[in-house]
């Protein structure tokens, strides 16, 4: 990646998308190994992490919900399901449910707003969403039988 | 052709380029515009929204609108209002969403009463906060020992980060996050390693960044005493505002010199100042490391010096009447001076006063190729500030040292033995490191250098386009106001005098032959000649220690003065406090100062060098001869004293030019095998700062640092006045055969930069 960019530095975003894919979040380690490869400082690739909140710098769980609260959806009730996947994990947004399997984060406008509310379950956009769907979406992930389309 | 615009009907002029902000801001009509992310020295962003103005248009086509004066160019006649209701309710509403996640703070904020938030907030008339929910909050970061982080009172100006990545191209500080979650820090908690990172403090608009070590004494800022100084701790003299409370400092904050050091110091200057208040500082006059009497220590020393054999010393840390004061004496007496303690220090001030007129730091940043020779961050930091500054507008740098410096990290950098230097720079005419360039600067530091390199430098200069210019620092304040009436041979001719027994006697100023300056070695091995020592001095040294007699001075904060910087300019400082009196039992003794206790003449601290010597005139009964020759000098130096206001006087051509014929000094041949020493400082070191606690807990462990070829952890150097064993510190960067050691470690060995020594490399301890 770093040998088709125009300069090492502009290969930072796919590179930390691909360490993402390979480890789940950007740890330590992988954020070190960005920095080296690209010449940039550890605190510029921490900014860059921080601030695209599709990266992430806490582990999470195998599957990653994140439920859109922004305007569109807020109206359409997201917090209903914010609150019923929060209460399906047993933890904090953010942290890793108690199986593993899932962890939820509410997140801005995905770009669904015609549908809904909306969320992303790992690269997949779904909606509109409603409290049987998310009911049968959870399950499917807790028993690891949910793919993508 | 002078060009205005209208501000609230007021004429208000403005230089071509400059934005309606800056310029108002310059005619003192910021009262009108109030704004956050706009600083003079880091430009406009847009992101406040603050520093909006009314524009109306000529034509009456078009409405008047609300603008971002900070993003609006100055134009001829433009027509700008800020005094209708809706550019207020404009100001009122902006701050209000600034203060929204505000605390409550300012009871117990270090900021308060400096505070530019607490400033506009008041100035717009916000008053009452209309949002009643949670506020954001952080966890603060623990940045070193300088700077206090208080994270929740921040206004997103990215006033900040700008200056440390931006300006000061500091890489371990950023802002994380996006949103309203947006902070600014370290990757981890730790010390900042920027040596600029005091600044932080003086950017920020609000109480995020604060002064953690005026924190230790803290006293609002409107009981300061405060004053124009000039730092005294290296050859770059920023220009600075020392504040003082009950006879006490307390802070150093930047005092704008557009030519030197702008708006910003760096942290030896801001922080070293502890010196002042240092318990080892010597308050009281001494006679063989008692406490005694002044008037007792100014008879024994005039005792001494009545027996004519005595000999005087001046130093670069001084001041320059205070040196004329001492040269002045040591004329009327017929005695010996010297300015500077070593032969090798006296050829280097002079290689330097050679040098034609050096360039200001205004014109360093704006230079486009630059070559700086040796870790210049670590002598005159505000130098290699100024060079960031001029890579942040593209110009082309080399670094030539024998380790990879900060700012070599920041240009090409080349990698070479000190003793290579001489030759290399006088090549560099023809590099094409300087060619094709419309302002090439050379700036070296002059230890590393030497004085056979300065010589080189001088010669390449002249090779070089008539614009061309270069620059020679050192970590101490005076050294061209001290060597310039050092002339040839004068210290050589001193220890000549002390080694066939001419003169048994010392007087010093400000100088610690006996310890740490150049040339200590030599000195240490003709003490046993010396009959008494006295020295006249503001720090504990091992000079002070050895002292027979002991005058302590003013520090610098506390007396008038002038200093002579790198480019020859000449500065003055003021007095900004006077010391408490140091009256212990004044309710016993009634209202006269108390004899007894000191019978000090001055009972508000120490009086300045030159009260001393005026006294010691006094007694030698040549007092007269003594001020004519005083006002002689400084009056031929210069004519016209500046203001402490001033941005200060350059000497005159002619003065220098008397040093124009210094000579080719001679170098030591350093055999291919033979390792060799370099310097090694930080930007913290220097004998005034050695005693500030705060800023030497950042210093790096004391040793020998040497490329890791080496499989040593002991190493004995043998040098002409003695050995030093030291740790073996293994340095990547170290270019292989050179060997950096401390300033101490030189004294101690009696060598000088460039120098071959005889190393023994040792296993464990
Ligand atoms: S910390 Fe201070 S300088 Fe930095 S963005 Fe916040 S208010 Fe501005
Ligand atoms: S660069 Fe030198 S003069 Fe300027 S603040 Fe730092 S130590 Fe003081
Ligand atoms: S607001 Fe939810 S997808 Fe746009
Ligand atoms: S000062 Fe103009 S927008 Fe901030």
């Amino acid at each position: 990646m770093v040998a088709e960019s125009p300069v090492p530095e502009a290969a930072i975003s796919e590179i930390l998308q691909a360490l993402q894919k390979a480890r789940g979040y950007i740890d330590d380690e992988a954020l070190q190994l960005a920095a080296t490869m690209t010449g940039l400082s550890p605190v510029k690739v921490e900014e860059l992490c921080t601030f695209y909140s599709l990266l992430l710098r806490e582990p999470v769980g195998i599957h990653v919900m994140r439920v859109c609260d922004s305007i569109a959806c807020h109206m359409a009730g997201a917090q209903d399901i914010l609150a019923q996947a929060r209460q399906h994990c047993g933890v904090e947004f953010g942290e890793v449910s108690r199986s593993g399997k899932l962890t939820v984060i509410p997140h801005v406008c995905i770009g669904m707003c015609d549908r809904a509310p909306a969320l992303m379950v790992d690269d997949e956009a779904l909606g509109p969403m409603d409290k049987q769907a998310l009911t049968r979406l959870l399950a499917q992930l807790e028993a690891d039988v949910w793919k993508p389309s | 052709m002078k060009h205005v615009f209208f501000l609230d009907g007021q004429e208000t002029p403005f230089i071509p380029g400059q934005n309606v902000l800056e310029a108002a801001i310059a005619a003192g009509q910021d009262r009108q515009i109030p704004y956050f992310c706009f600083h003079p020295a880091l430009g406009s962003l847009g992101a406040c929204r603050q520093c909006a103005v009314k524009m109306y248009p000529h034509d009456s086509k078009h409405p008047p609108r609300i603008t971002m004066a900070c993003l609006l160019p100055a134009s001829d006649d433009l027509q700008l209002v800020t005094l209708e209701a809706d550019v207020h309710t404009e100001h009122r509403e902006i701050i209000e969403l600034l203060m929204t996640n505000h605390p409550l703070d300012c009871p117990v904020c270090d900021e308060g009463g400096q505070c530019h938030l607490q400033d506009m907030t008041v100035q717009t008339g916000h008053s009452v906060r209309h949002y009643s929910g949670p506020k954001r909050t952080y966890r603060n970061q623990d940045l070193g020992p300088l700077v206090y982080q208080e994270m929740n009172r921040c206004i997103t100006c990215y006033r900040c980060v700008r200056f440390y990545q931006d300006a000061a191209l500091g890489e371990d500080f950023g802002v994380f996050g996006s949103r309203n979650r947006v902070s600014f820090g370290r990757l981890e908690d730790g010390p900042l390693e920027s040596p600029f990172s005091g600044n932080l403090v003086e950017v920020c608009p609000t109480g995020v960044f604060t002064d953690k070590v005026f924190r230790h004494d803290y006293v609002r800022v409107w009981d300061l005493q405060q004053g124009p100084s000039v730092c005294p701790h290296c050859a770059v003299g920023c220009n600075t505002t020392p504040g003082a409370r009950l006879g006490t400092l307390r802070r150093i904050r930047n005092r704008q010199n557009p030519e030197i050091n702008g708006h910003f110091l760096c942290d030896r200057g801001r922080y070293a100042f502890p010196y002042v208040t240092a318990h080892s500082r010597p308050l009281q006059p001494r006679l063989k490391g008692e406490t005694s009497r002044q008037e007792a220590v100014l008879r024994q020393l005039a005792s001494r010096l009545e027996e004519g054999r005595s000999g005087f010393l001046g130093s670069p840390r001084e001041d320059l009447q205070s040196n004329l004061g001492l040269f002045a004496l040591a004329d009327c007496l017929h005695a010996p001076f010297a300015a500077v303690t070593s032969s090798w220090a006296e050829a280097l001030a002079q290689q330097c006063l050679a040098l034609p007129q050096a360039p200001s730091l205004q014109e360093v940043a704006a230079a486009d190729r630059i070559v700086v020779i040796g870790d210049l961050d670590s002598i005159a930091p505000m130098a290699g500030f100024a060079v960031r500054q001029a890579l942040g507008r593209g110009a082309r740098l080399t670094v030539l040292a024998s380790s990879r410096t900060g700012l070599a990290r920041k240009g090409d950098y080349r990698p070479l033995r000190p003793s290579a230097l001489p030759d290399v720079v006088s090549r560099l005419a023809d590099d094409p490191c300087l060619q094709g360039g419309r302002l090439p600067v050379l700036l070296a530091t002059a230890e590393t250098l030497g004085p056979a390199g300065l010589f080189a430098l001088r010669k390449t200069l002249e090779k070089l386009p008539a614009n061309a210019r270069a620059g020679a620092f050192v970590n101490r304040p005076n050294l061209f106001g001290a060597a310039y009436f050092a002339a040839d041979g004068h210290t050589e001719r001193l220890q000549q005098a002390l080694r066939q027994r001419e003169i048994h006697h010392l007087l010093c100023l400000g100088a610690d032959p006996l310890g740490e300056d150049w040339g200590a070695g030599t000195w240490r091995t003709l003490s046993p000649g010396l009959d008494g020592l006295a020295l006249l001095d503001m720090v504990d040294s091992q000079t002070a220690r050895a002292a027979e007699a002991l005058l302590p001075v003013a520090a610098f904060p506390e007396r008038a003065g002038l200093f002579v910087n790198y480019e020859g300019r000449i500065q003055a400082f003021a007095p900004v406090y006077r010391r408490e009196a140091q009256v212990l039992h004044s309710a016993v003794h009634g209202s006269a100062f108390p004899e007894a206790a000191g019978g000090m003449k001055h009972p508000l601290g120490p009086p300045p060098p030159l009260f001393w010597l005026g006294r010691l005139a006094e007694l030698l009964q040549v007092h007269e001869a003594w001020q004519q020759r005083l006002d002689f000098y400084l009056h031929f130096l210069c004519p016209t004293a500046p203001d402490p206001e001033s941005p200060g006087v350059l000497l005159p051509d002619t003065l220098r030019a008397r040093f124009a014929i210094a000579a080719l000094p001679t170098t030591p041949t350093v055999e291919s095998g033979q390792w060799e020493l370099d310097i090694f400082r930080w930007y913290g070191g220097e004998t005034l700062a050695d005693t500030a606690e705060d800023l030497q807990s950042l210093a790096p462990l004391r040793g020998l640092r040497v490329h890791p070829d080496v499989q040593a952890e002991w190493a004995t150097l043998q040098g002409p006045c003695g050995q030093l064993h030291l740790p073996v510190i293994p340095c990547e960067d170290m270019v292989q055969g050179v060997i950096a050691i401390d300033q101490e470690g030189f004294a101690e060995l009696g060598l000088y930069p460039g120098d071959p020594v005889e190393v023994t490399w040792e296993q464990g301890s």
